[in-house]
C-alpha cells in the first residue's frame, strides 16, 4: 500500500455557538459522545505514527473544548504542525497564552463579512465585534494569523471591502472559499447560490486584489465549483492524503463522506486509525482507479483531478462511482 | 527579477518550521496550509535562514562547508530562496 497519510483534521466538538447557513457540520449528526482528552491522544499518536504530519483542529467550535490546549500540546509532542480552525469565540487572552504555549502554530479565524450587521446576520449570532477582538489577541499572543470568508450570494460583492478588512486585523493569509455544496450548504444552496456574473466579477477582483496585496497577504481564491469545467482534484483523491476524525470518533477519508448513503465509517474507539486508513471499506472504496467509470476510466486527466468529488457526485447524480457532474465530460449537467 | 538578492536576510515566514518526515526520513518544511519536501541543498539552506545572515553570509557559509564553487553556489542559494518567497514560505528583509 502506497498511500500514506499527511493531514489529520481533527473535529473535535460539533458544538459551535455561531449558526452559519453553510455549516461544516454533518446535517445528520453521528450518534454518540465526543471522544475523550486520552481518546483524542491516542488518535493524535496513532497519526503521527502513521506519517502525519499537520493536525488541524476544527469543529463546531474547538475553543468549546476545555482541554483543546492539552490536545494542541500533545499533537506538538507528537511532532505535528498544529493549526487550530476556529470562530474565535471564547478567545480571550489567557487562551491565547495557553494555545502559544501549547506550541499552536497557526490560527485561522473565520469572519461572515467585514461588517457587523450582514456578518452577524449570516452566522445567527452577534459575533463580529468580538471576533475582531479575538484577532487582536491572538496576534499579540504571537500567533500567525490567517482569515478565512466564505463566500454566497449575500457578500461576494463586497470582496474588496472584505480584504481590507482582512489587512486591517493583520492577516498573514485571507482564504477566500465560495461555498461548497454539501451538508447544511447543499440543504440552504437556494439562499446561497451566487449568479454566474457575482462569480465572474468576483473572480476578477480576487485576482487583482491578490497582485495588490502581494507583498502584505496571501490571498487564496477557492473557486466555486459549480461554475467550472473541469472538478477540483478533491482532497487530492480519496484515502491518498487526509484523513478526518470528527467529534464522536468516526473516521472520514473526507470531511463531508457523511453525506454519501451506504458508506459505513469505522470509529477509532473500535478500531486503530492504521487498519482504518489501509483496511476499511470506506477508505478503499474510491482509492486508486478501479471504481472509476467513463469517462474517468479512460481520461488522461484522471491521475489529476482523480474524477473530482465523491460527495458532489453522489448529491447531483446520485451516485458516487460517477465523474463529479463539475466535469465538462459527464453527461450529468449540475 | 528575482525578489532575492545577496544583500537579502531572509526568514522562515511566520507560522512556517522546518520538521522530519519521520516516514520518508526528510527534512520538510511545514506551514499552515502545506508540506514543502526540502531536499539536502533546500534544507542546508533554509536551516540558516534565521533573518540576520545575508544571502551572500550563507552562501560563503555554504561554500566553506561543502566546499563548492561560491559563484555557482549564490546562483543555486537565490533560486531557491526565490522560491520559497515565492510560495511565502521565507520573508525577507
Amino acid at each position: 500500500m502506497n498511500f500514506r497519510p499527511y493531514a489529520l483534521l481533527a473535529e473535535v466538538t460539533y458544538r459551535c455557538p455561531l449558526h452559519c447557513p453553510y455549516c461544516s457540520n454533518p446535517a445528520m449528526y453521528p450518534g454518540g459522545n465526543e471522544l475523550t482528552t486520552s481518546e483524542w491522544q491516542r488518535v493524535i499518536d496513532e497519526a503521527a505514527a502513521l506519517g502525519v504530519l499537520q493536525a488541524g483542529f476544527s469543529g463546531g467550535e474547538p475553543l468549546l473544548r476545555p482541554d483543546l490546549a492539552q490536545l494542541i500540546a500533545h499533537a506538538r509532542q507528537a511532532g505535528l504542525y498544529t493549526n487550530l480552525i476556529t470562530s474565535s469565540l471564547g478567545l480571550d487572552a489567557k487562551r491565547a497564552h495557553e494555545l502559544r504555549e501549547a506550541g499552536l502554530d497557526s490560527v485561522q479565524i473565520s469572519f461572515q463579512a467585514e461588517e457587523a450587521v450582514l456578518a452577524d446576520a449570516i452566522a445567527g449570532a452577534r459575533a463580529h465585534e468580538k471576533k475582531i477582538a479575538a484577532a487582536r489577541i491572538a496576534r499579540e499572543a504571537g500567533l500567525p494569523l490567517s482569515t478565512n470568508v466564505v463566500l454566497h450570494r449575500r457578500n461576494i460583492d463586497r470582496l474588496r471591502e472584505i480584504v481590507a478588512f482582512a489587512a486591517s486585523l493583520g492577516a498573514i493569509r485571507l482564504e477566500l472559499a465560495n461555498v461548497q455544496y454539501y451538508g447544511w450548504a447543499f440543504l440552504n444552496r437556494a439562499q446561497l447560490l451566487p449568479t454566474r456574473e457575482q462569480v465572474h466579477t468576483a473572480r476578477q477582483i480576487a485576482e487583482e486584489e491578490k497582485a495588490r496585496c502581494r507583498e502584505q497577504m496571501d490571498i487564496f481564491y477557492v473557486l466555486p465549483d459549480y461554475y467550472e469545467d473541469r472538478p477540483k482534484p478533491c482532497m487530492n483523491g480519496w484515502g491518498r492524503r487526509y484523513l478526518t476524525v470528527n467529534a464522536v470518533g468516526d473516521t472520514l477519508p473526507c470531511p463531508t463522506a457523511s453525506s454519501i448513503p451506504g458508506l459505513r465509517f469505522e470509529n477509532v474507539r473500535a478500531r486503530s486509525l492504521a487498519w482504518i486508513w489501509s483496511e476499511s471499506e470506506s477508505f478503499q472504496q474510491f482509492r486508486g482507479e478501479d471504481w472509476m467509470r467513463e469517462p474517468c476510466r479512460g481520461c488522461p486527466e484522471r491521475t489529476r483531478d482523480f474524477g473530482g468529488c465523491r460527495c458532489q457526485a453522489t448529491l447531483l447524480t446520485g451516485d458516487p462511482a460517477n465523474t463529479d457532474p463539475v466535469c465538462g465530460l459527464s453527461r450529468i449537467v449540475p | 527579477m528575482s525578489s532575492i538578492s545577496p544583500q537579502s536576510r531572509p526568514a522562515l515566514a511566520p507560522g512556517a518550521r522546518i520538521q522530519t518526515d519521520r516516514v520518508a526520513g526528510q527534512p520538510v518544511l511545514l506551514s499552515p496550509e502545506g508540506i514543502q519536501e526540502l531536499n539536502f541543498s533546500a534544507h542546508a539552506i533554509i536551516a540558516r535562514c534565521d533573518g540576520k545572515q545575508t544571502v551572500e553570509e550563507i552562501t560563503v557559509a555554504l561554500a566553506e562547508e561543502y566546499e563548492a564553487p561560491l559563484d555557482e553556489l549564490r546562483e543555486d542559494v537565490i533560486t531557491c530562496l526565490a522560491e520559497l518567497h515565492e510560495k511565502k514560505l521565507i520573508v525577507v528583509s
